[in-house]
């Protein structure tokens, strides 16, 4: 046998080479899928007796579970609102980092500091922000329209709105350093050669910049979009899912149901619906442009 | 010679490390809460019990600001069957819950059974630490919610200690229109989805004489009682008595609130007395009243206890020499040295009269009463999820966004499952 490993044929030298980073994976990824997805059939609750194997159990009982569908939705509707939001506001973000400035650095840094800091930091700083009472928020709209202070995080929808308000913040940062990158592969000529035919900046902005920025666009919006599906970190600390749970996401809906309530059986069934949703979206993603570029 | 002197500071330092070993070190790690379970005194006792026991080493673990970060991150551990942690602290609402998941050491073969061990204690305590007859964990120090109050303020205005939360409205009404201060709050609650949020929920239900579950752990919810309760909130937020954003507030606004001087009546725990006399920044020095929470009319004050508790890792491994640790830590020397160096609350009932304590802590003598009239939150080995249900509901109906009836029903539809 080791005759054979002396000098091995091509086939098994790539298999041997291959096999140290294939167990590595089996391991960290593999393993913890397949035993997330054998849970999700156990009513395994760490708080109570053995688990018990329980077919689809979970599964019909998570269909039947309005706070499923309320996490489902709020989740599916921060991805819709936020991910077109962080797109233009990235996009301009870009341009405006790519006019040419004397000084380029600061512009730079100011463009990678929301990108930079932590999720949590982040979600922080905006709840105090739109504090009812020590908020900038409602100083400014004090001081400017002498309005009265709004409870902004005790009312489902603008809380809602603040949450995607930060999301939206915190994320065109990323978004704007991928399609900087793509901005300045755009060769000068092409502008130039617009500039002699009579285009306006608005005809160049259109015929040129998004056509050849189409590529970046398309990667920034997959990874936003898978991210912003598993939104947890800003939500749970501007409101943790307050008002009731009406900001609660699918991530905060299974963390609760796992960590706070020790429901693992459940948990492991939330997480592989949100799984299978992730999965359709990325699906779609790559169906409907991925075959353009 | 120069090698020489080498080989002797090699062979020194070879029988320095061997004499090291030799003496058998025990090195016990301990989680001790968060900056509300004071680290700084629990070291001090680590220290104490290092000098008494030569062979042990204590190394303190802190983290998590609130109750629930707390279970979260020894969940965290636990869940993975870590040893890395031999004896932890938890919240009076937990034993049950870490022994149904295994987390635990019964303590039954170290420190005697239950009945036993836990003798000296408060009844409350005594029972809290027991799950299926098993000693699950061991007092570590009590707390309850009290009613603080602006001393000052009640006498220049001529009004008695309220009774009942009506006679709290009016008084703190007058006391607000006299002062005539825009900023200053009658009542300060805590609203916010916090683990106090659940005390907030029972406080005036429990005070009209009805039980949140029955002595199996079933849930007997009165939901009409429930939805009173909660009314009795949102109404003193309409006579201007508790602020608009109550939803907003934890316990440690309540308690910087009430320093600050801007609040008449406070409803915290009583961890708060230090912070309120001693703290630096303190502006109402000298002038806190304490009395025992007010009922609803017809009712009967009650208050919510809360206090944290001492357990052994089930995955430590040195239970026995944990064990011993934890028994000291239970001890009434411990709870004498805990009530007069941080105004912490005894689980003794003789630690209340000791001369020291009354001393140092005179408003004890009156607050055992208040302890041992208090009554625990349910006991549940899904509490985490019971309190889920309690807290984030009350916040919503304090936030509007839900009426008391709908937030009621809405506990009951959560709680049925789980409180069987």
């Amino acid at each position: 046998m080791f005759e054979k490993l002396k000098d091995p044929g091509e086939k098994t030298l790539a298999f041997l080479l291959l096999a140290p980073a294939f167990i590595l994976l089996a391991l960290i990824v593999v393993y913890p899928i397949g035993k997330l997805i054998w849970n999700s059939f156990f009513d395994l609750r760490l708080s109570g007796e053995a688990a018990k194997f329980v077919g689809f159990e979970n599964y019909a009982l998570a269909l039947q579970d309005p706070d499923f569908w309320n996490a489902t939705k709020n989740t599916l509707l921060i991805t819709v609102i936020t991910v077109p939001g962080a797109l233009v506001v990235g996009l301009g973000l870009a341009m405006l980092a790519n006019l040419p400035f004397r000084r380029r650095w600061p512009v730079r840094l100011a463009l990678l500091l929301p990108w930079a800091l932590p999720l949590a930091f982040v979600g922080l700083i905006f709840a105090w922000f739109f504090h009812t009472e020590f908020g900038v928020v409602n100083d400014v709209l004090r001081r400017l329209f002498g309005l009265e202070p709004t409870m902004w995080l005790l009312s489902p929808k603008l809380a809602f709105t603040a949450i995607c308000l930060a999301i939206i913040w915190k994320t065109s940062s990323f978004m704007a350093l991928i399609l900087l990158a793509g901005l300045q592969m755009i060769p000068k000529s092409q502008y130039e050669a617009a500039e002699v035919d009579g285009a306006s900046k608005w005809q160049q902005f259109w015929q040129i910049t998004i056509p050849m920025l189409m590529p970046s666009i398309i990667v920034a919006l997959i990874f936003r979009t898978i991210t912003a599906l598993q939104t947890f970190d800003i939500p749970v600390t501007m409101t943790h899912g307050g008002p009731g749970n009406s900001t609660q996401t699918l991530a905060m809906l299974i963390h609760a149901t796992t960590i706070d309530y020790l429901d693992v059986g459940y948990g492991s069934t939330l997480a592989v619906l949100m799984f299978l949703i992730s999965l359709v979206v990325t699906g779609f993603y790559l169906k409907r442009i991925g075959g353009n570029a | 010679m120069q090698r020489r002197t080498l080989f002797a500071a090699a062979a020194a330092t070879l029988m320095l490390i061997a004499a090291t070993g030799a003496s058998a070190q025990t090195k016990l790690r301990v989680f001790a809460g968060g900056s509300g379970q004071r680290p700084d005194l629990m070291r001090k006792l680590f220290d104490q019990y290092q000098a008494k026991n030569p062979g042990v080493t204590v190394e303190m673990e802190t983290g998590g600001a609130t109750s629930e970060l707390q279970r979260q991150y020894l969940s965290t551990v636990l869940n993975a069957k870590d040893p890395a942690i031999d004896v932890y602290m938890i919240d009076i609402v937990n034993p049950a819950q870490y022994y149904g998941a295994g987390w635990l050491e019964p303590l039954d073969a170290y420190l005697g059974n239950a009945a036993t061990a836990l003798k000296p204690y408060l009844p409350v305590y005594a029972s809290a630490n027991v799950v299926q007859g098993k000693l699950a964990a061991m007092p570590a120090f009590a707390d309850a919610m009290f009613m603080y109050y602006r001393k000052d303020l009640l006498e220049k205005y001529k009004l008695a200690e309220p009774k009942t939360w009506d006679e709290l409205t009016a008084a703190a009404k007058k006391i607000q229109a006299g002062e005539g201060n825009a900023n200053l709050q009658g009542l300060s609650i805590q609203g916010a989805p916090i683990e106090g949020a659940v005390c907030t929920f029972l406080l005036p239900y429990w005070s009209q004489g009805k039980e949140f579950n029955d002595a199996s752990g079933k849930l007997t919810l009165d939901k009409p009682a429930a939805a009173k309760g909660l009314q009795t909130w949102l109404d003193m937020v309409d006579a201007g008595v508790i602020k608009k954003n109550v939803a907003e507030v934890k316990t440690p606004d309540t308690v910087n609130e009430f320093k600050a001087g801007q609040v008449v009546f406070a409803v915290n725990w009583g961890f708060a007395w230090d912070r309120f006399q001693q703290d630096k920044d303190s502006k109402i020095q000298g002038k806190v009243g304490v009395m025992p929470l007010p009922a609803m009319a017809g009712g009967k004050s009650a208050t919510c206890v809360g206090g944290w508790q001492w357990a052994v890792s089930a995955f430590s491994k040195s239970k026995a020499e944990s064990a011993k640790l934890v028994k000291f830590l239970a001890s009434p020397e411990a709870g004498k040295f805990l009530a007069v160096e941080g105004s912490l609350l005894p689980t003794v009932a003789a630690t209340y009269a000791d001369a020291d304590v009354v001393k140092a802590v005179p408003w004890f003598k009156d607050a055992g009463t208040v302890v041992v009239a208090g009554r625990s939150r349910p006991m549940s080995r899904d509490y985490g999820q019971v309190s889920d249900a309690i807290r984030t509901t009350t916040s919503a109906v304090l936030a509007r966004t839900k009426k008391p009836e709908e937030g009621v029903g809405e506990i009951e539809s959560r709680l049925r499952r789980v409180m069987r």
